[in-house]
């Protein structure tokens, strides 16, 4: 590959209004993410916004707790299928919490708990209340208002079932590891959305 | 098609024979090793940047030998599909690992790859989702949809699918033909030449 | 309604007796009458014998002796290597016999989701190296380790198993047995049983039976037990006699037990008769030691499980099954009913086969026996003989064929219109080098309840032999060079002039006059061929009233049955080596190769 290029970039589509956004200091946030909407975004602790990462705030506000991480072509915020338009359509994560690449996660009072995974291109419906330490296996499908109970593993075509490694504290203490090897390879760049 | 002037070329074309579309997005390119007449389609997403970070070299920037994605040669990304390597915590502190593609490998639509190292004809469908630290060896072929899990080993003239993923069948000894990528990759590109019936 | 792609399927003639459209004739038919034009043999692919002849090209192989072809179900297999397919290491066959087929060394699958298990340490405080891989030896705490799900997060722990070290897991996972308790091997189950410290008196009281009973609800134990038992009792009574001890150590299949047991019979003397008496007086076991258990009626501690579990907590008959047999855990012959006691599955092995033809006994495919590579020492498959077959649908109205969607079939995968015709383009390519003559027979309408009408508007023509691309490139005007070009030059367009005079190709290149004719070729290229097929499907309508079964599966599938008959040159005398010089280089030989395929078309609409 030619290292006259640092990156091909394509220029990100800017369409849609820029939300007001609320970012914690130490927060990692890649230049091509994309956040879009009216209502406020808030991203708290040491969180990492991979590029390319879309978070949509059109329909309610999007509240990503600490020291989570979002991957590239995610969308926070999403609105799939003719659910119409929702007033109050807010998305909360948690503190720890993974979202994978490609990974929705639909607008509508959604809240996905402390610590879950949420895997590769997995969906959560409007609405649905994903518990703490949950893990979602790729693909797998929160149907909208589902509530799924805490340390629940959702794989398999919609199989649960519960999680009893009591890993809890170990995964949070790699999530901050993560977080610190992605702080210095990803360069943020908070101050474009302020 | 459009009976307008043809747009400015969509694929980069390079002198190894790589063709890259130019909407595609290629993150920290000094980092992805491409083989030569390889083919990446528009939207699709190559992570450079999440490198091994060796702890013994005391400078920063781009040392020697630190590849994130090294692709082989005949290779086809298609559409939104998206490249990562691998990542996890080794003594103590978090790595990427690089991830290595053989030649003759179709990645489909929408498919995301964070395997650590894919063999050579290997046939990936459309939105795969292949686990970190998977070994795929040669000629196997992935169907649609099939979620790989993280360690998973698929040894050669697999077929596999479902989640997660499982042994179905055996790639015949007729079929290693079929995972040639020669004639695809002619038929992209600013000039392409329509396919074979 | 699937839409279907365009398939074809050949038949193998190991079959050719029982799909000949015959039902089941008891007399034996002539073996190769396969006549095309004679309806009553057509193939019919909607036999129900017929789904298991037909292939696609890519899983047939071609025994060059026999010159024909061979499919899966004919060939015979031997195994070149067998390997775990998650660690990759080759097994050898010795060590199949001793430790079964399953791998043995730390290789196991989640028993809930099939996924890879990994070796992961248990702690009870947080420590970074816990996510680290099994092949990670730097992991300062060596805490107890369990096996852990990578997919649906399972862990050994909840079958109550943990392990002392990350490597040998299967030695380990041996000696164990849900919930932490130990489990005797083999070796242990003898020396317990010859320490005279264990052996209860067979008239204990009740309470020194009842403990022993209850101790012993292994299955594994008590099957050992009652063998040694029932083998004692056939050496006991005779083991005044001289050679029946012997039975106990050798068992009873041993050629000396044999024998030594005939000469009870033969001996003819009262010495003997005594001892054939004797044999019948056995008794059943007493107690546990024996191998005696008495059935545990009482499940109230399964019920209680099952009430506070659910439904979720039991496990499947599939994850039942998966589980590798004679574990000795529950008396269920060594089933559990309930996820906690699925235990994690070691690996069944994979193999590397070589393939035989079973007329003349060579090898028509061989891979290499390392597991590593992906060659193939020797690999003759159809592909490389018999030429491939490639369905287009053709539209006729404006443009060249496939790009505008006008016609009725256009798009490939659409539905066709009952009663109206459709064009197919079919392709063949020729592997071999030589030029063939290709023949084909389709009957006029297709077998089956709804019998379109078929017609091939050529069924006669040659296809050129697979020369290489260069030879071609250097014929080619302006390419190449040389006083050789051209006049090979000329000689290319000298033939294409005859075959146009020949009137033999239907479609006129230059004046892009997109007719059909019959017994014209569409279309030809270096080493292909392509043909038109017209069909006019059948009508789906049942007249409701007769007594008519609705539309049943695949009911509406158009599917072709087609005779091909190849014929070609090749050099005579292929086999020996060493062959007269002079009038045996020149003889050619006519060889001929025919068999019946399924051009599977696409779906009518109803």
């Amino acid at each position: 590959m030619s290292s006259k290029r640092h990156s091909i970039l394509p220029p990100v589509s800017s369409s849609g209004p820029k939300p007001p956004v609320h970012f914690s200091s130490s927060i990692t946030i890649a230049d091509s993410a994309i956040l879009t909407g009216t209502h406020p975004i808030a991203i708290h602790g040491e969180s990492v916004v991979h590029p390319r990462a879309k978070l949509d705030s059109l329909a309610g506000r999007i509240t990503v707790g600490r020291r989570c991480v979002v991957h590239e072509r995610s969308t926070l915020g999403a609105v799939f299928g003719a659910s119409g338009r929702i007033t109050e359509a807010a998305v909360t994560l948690g503190d720890y919490v993974t979202v994978e690449v490609g990974a929705a996660i639909e607008a509508g009072e959604t809240v996905v708990g402390e610590g879950t995974v949420v895997g590769v291109g997995a969906r959560v419906g409007a609405g649905a209340v994903v518990g703490k330490y949950c893990t979602l296996t790729p693909h797998s499908e929160i149907a909208a208002g589902e509530v799924i109970p805490d340390f629940t593993v959702v794989y398999s075509n919609g199989m649960r079932r519960p999680d009893k490694r009591g890993v809890a504290e170990l995964r949070n203490k790699g999530m901050a590891r993560q977080i610190d090897v992605l702080r210095r390879m990803i360069p943020s760049n908070p101050t474009k959305f302020a | 098609m459009s009976s307008r002037r043809p747009p400015r070329g969509e694929y980069i074309e390079t002198d190894t024979g790589n063709k890259v579309a130019r909407k595609a997005t290629l993150v920290g390119t000094q980092n992805i090793m491409l083989g030569g007449k390889t083919v990446i389609q528009p939207e699709v997403m190559i992570r450079g940047d999440l490198v091994r970070t060796i702890q013994a070299s005391s400078q920063s920037g781009a040392t020697p030998n630190s590849t994130a994605v090294a692709i082989g040669r005949y290779c086809f990304l298609s559409r939104g599909c998206c490249l990562r390597p691998p990542g996890r915590l080794y003594k103590g502190a978090f790595t990427y690992m690089p991830l290595r593609m053989g030649d003759h490998v179709f990645v489909g639509p929408a498919s995301v790859v964070q395997a650590a190292s894919i063999g050579s004809h290997v046939h990936i469908g459309a939105k795969v989702a292949i686990g970190e630290f998977a070994i795929i060896k040669d000629y196997v072929r992935i169907l649609d949809g099939t979620v790989v899990p993280p360690n998973t080993v698929i040894p050669s003239f697999s077929i596999v699918a479902g989640q997660p993923a499982r042994l179905i069948g055996e790639v015949p000894e007729g079929g290693h033909e079929a995972f040639e990528l020669r004639d695809l990759y002619k038929t992209v590109g600013n000039n392409p030449q329509p396919a074979p019936s | 309604m699937a839409a279907l792609t365009p398939y074809t399927y050949i038949q193998c003639p190991c079959s050719d007796l029982s799909t000949l459209g015959r039902t089941s004739d008891p007399k034996s038919p002539r073996a190769d009458e396969a006549d095309d034009d004679d309806d009553d043999r057509t193939f019919d692919p909607r036999a129900p014998r017929s789904n298991y002849s037909l292939y696609p090209l890519e899983y047939l192989l071609y025994c060059e002796d026999c010159h024909q072809i061979r499919c899966p179900r004919c060939v015979s297999d031997e195994i070149v290597t067998y390997y775990c397919p998650n660690c990759l290491f080759e097994v050898p066959s010795s060590n199949l016999k001793s430790e079964g087929n399953r791998c043995t060394r730390s290789c196991f699958q989640c028993p809930i989701c099939i996924g890879p298990l990994a070796v992961t340490s248990v702690e009870t405080k947080p420590d970074p190296s816990l996510l680290a891989a099994p092949d990670n030896t730097a992991a300062p705490h060596s805490g107890p380790y369990a096996l852990t799900c990578s997919y649906c997060s399972w862990t050994s722990t909840e079958a109550g198993i943990k392990f002392d070290k990350p490597n040998g897991i299967h030695a380990q996972l041996a000696k164990l047995r849900n919930g932490g308790l130990t489990r005797l091997t083999a070796k242990e189950r003898k020396e317990r049983r010859k320490d005279p410290s264990h052996r209860f008196a067979p008239a204990a009281e009740r309470d020194h039976e009842r403990s022993a009973l209850d101790d012993k609800l292994n299955l594994e134990t008590q099957f050992a037990n009652l063998k040694s038992f029932y083998q004692s009792q056939l050496a006991d009574p005779n083991a005044s006699d001289s050679g029946l001890a012997a039975l106990s150590d050798l068992g009873f299949s041993s050629p000396t037990s044999l024998s030594r047991i005939m000469s009870i019979y033969t001996g003819g003397s009262l010495h003997d008769k005594k001892a054939k008496l004797r044999v019948g007086a056995m008794r059943e076991a007493l107690d546990t030691d024996e191998g005696l258990q008495l059935a545990d009626l009482d499940e109230s501690a399964a019920i209680a499980q099952l009430q506070c579990e659910g439904y979720d907590g039991t496990a499947s008959t599939s994850q039942l099954s998966d589980q590798p047999p004679n574990l000795g855990e529950a008396h269920l012959h060594g089933r559990g009913r309930f996820i906690s006691d699925l235990r994690p599955i070691p690996y069944l092995l994979r193999t590397k086969r070589s393939k035989r033809c079973p007329v003349c006994r060579h090898i028509i495919s061989k891979p290499e026996a390392k597991v590593q590579t992906t060659r193939f020492r020797i690999r003759l498959v159809a592909g490389s003989y018999i030429p491939s077959m490639a369905i287009r649908p053709l539209s006729l109205s404006g443009g060249s064929s496939g790009t505008s969607a006008s016609g009725s079939a256009g798009i490939p995968g659409a539905l066709l219109d009952p009663l109206r015709p459709a064009h197919y383009l079919l392709t063949f390519t020729n592997p071999i080098f030589e030029s063939i003559k290709v023949t084909l027979g389709a009957p006029a309408k297709t077998p089956g309840r709804f019998a379109s009408k078929v017609t091939v508007l050529c069924p006669e023509f040659d296809i050129d032999a697979n020369t290489d691309v260069w030879d071609e490139a250097l014929k080619d005007p302006g390419g190449g060079g040389g006083g050789g070009g051209e006049l090979r030059d000329r000689e290319r367009e000298r033939e294409r002039e005859r075959r146009r005079r020949k009137g033999e190709e239907g479609r006129n290149m230059s004046s892009n006059n997109n007719q059909l004719e019959v017994g014209k070729i569409w279309e030809r290229g270096r080493n292909w061929v392509s043909i038109v097929v017209e069909v006019v499907p059948a009508s789906l309508r049942l007249d409701h009233g007769a007594g008519e079964q609705p539309l049943r599966e695949d009911d509406d599938v158009l599917e072709i049955p087609m005779f091909v008959r190849i014929e070609w040159e090749a050099e005579a005398g292929g086999d020996e080596v060493g062959a007269v010089i002079g009038r045996d280089r020149e003889a050619r030989e006519r060889r001929e190769l025919a068999y019946w395929c399924v051009l599977g078309l696409g779906r009518i609409r109803v």
